[in-house]
């Protein structure tokens, strides 16, 4: 049986699908990270207050992107991952 | 007329171990405070604020320790006396660093006791401040107070930290168990410190091994981030 995702684990989801894609759609994001329509709403403003991705618009249509420092936090996931978990944060 | 600095007690070797644990305590404080800036969840930055606490309560330690002798010799018929005398301001520098060091120590600890705790109580919280107050001043005139406190807190830490191996399994979490079950052990030991010195120093030497089992963490995620950013 599959445990339950850790917050670290969604957040690490939603930015690996902005990294992996250069613009992506609400819809794209609630499909790969797994989430449904109201529970994607507070990571995606916890990543947007905390500057990990940003918002913009094109077409009247509203995208994300990663930011530099959302690739920062993909690149130190592992170890974050590792301390959190060693000292049971 | 000739000045000795004194480093601390067994010639000094205490002194070392409290510089290692400034180490180990400020890098964990900077790593976890690394943590908090990038995803800002509060628990990171207080326990990146627990172990900066630690750190500073280990430089005023080594000031506790610190002592200047002065040393003069008197002449008397075919005699030479050689006498040492403490310089007595640096006495009130000893006691307010000593007092500093409980302080901060006590209150680095009760912090990652709060943390981990995870009480969001505001009002269990309040009576929490009060009782740490309390502890605090009265662990600043009873040694022995300080150090059952310490053994206290730590207890329910390393039964956190045992449950915490329990659950993920891997090395870093039973490094950080087997840490803080030493450091409590360690402060079983300074219990009976003022009774001989031996205890003093096994508790040391039990408190460097502690913060090792940290270090030994610190580098593994080290090699580890190392490794991941090499496969990709």
């Amino acid at each position: 049986m599959k445990t339950k995702r850790t917050k670290l684990e969604i957040i690490r989801d939603l930015l690996d699908t902005l990294q992996k894609n250069r613009k992506v759609k609400i819809t794209h994001l609630i499909y790969k990270a797994n989430l449904s329509n109201n529970s994607i709403k507070p990571y995606l403003e916890e990543l947007l207050r905390n500057g990990l991705m940003e918002q913009f618009f094109e077409d009247e249509q509203r995208l994300f992107k990663i930011t530099s420092k959302g690739n920062e936090f993909l690149m130190e996931y592992s170890k974050i991952k590792v301390f959190s978990e060693s000292f049971g944060l | 007329m000739e000045w000795t600095l004194v480093l601390g007690r067994f010639y000094g070797i205490d002194t070392f171990i409290e510089f290692l644990t400034i180490l180990v305590s400020l890098s964990v404080s900077f790593y976890s405070f690394r943590v908090y800036k990038l995803i800002k969840d509060k628990h990171y930055k207080w326990f990146s604020l627990a172990f900066l606490l630690l750190g500073i309560s280990f430089i005023f330690k080594i000031l506790s320790n610190i002592t200047f002798l002065h040393k003069f010799e008197v002449q008397e018929a075919n005699f030479v006396f050689t006498f040492m005398s403490h310089l007595k301001s640096m006495e009130i520098v000893n006691f307010f660093s000593f007092v500093f060091y409980k302080t901060f120590h006590l209150i680095g600890f009760l912090l990652l006791f709060l943390i981990l705790s995870k009480n969001e109580e505001r009002n269990k919280n309040i009576l929490f401040f009060y009782l740490s107050l309390i502890v605090v001043l009265f662990s600043i005139y009873f040694n022995f107070v300080f150090h059952i406190t310490l053994v206290f807190i730590l207890i329910y830490l390393t039964l956190y930290f045992y449950e915490n191996y329990k659950k993920v399994e891997n090395i870093n979490a039973f490094l950080v168990f087997m840490s803080f079950l030493i450091i409590l052990t360690s402060h079983l030991f300074f219990i009976f410190s003022d009774v001989n010195t031996l205890f003093y120093l096994f508790g040391e030497v039990l408190l460097l091994i502690g913060f090792m089992c940290l270090l030994t963490n610190q580098i593994r995620l080290k090699i580890k981030s190392k490794k991941v950013l090499k496969s990709k």
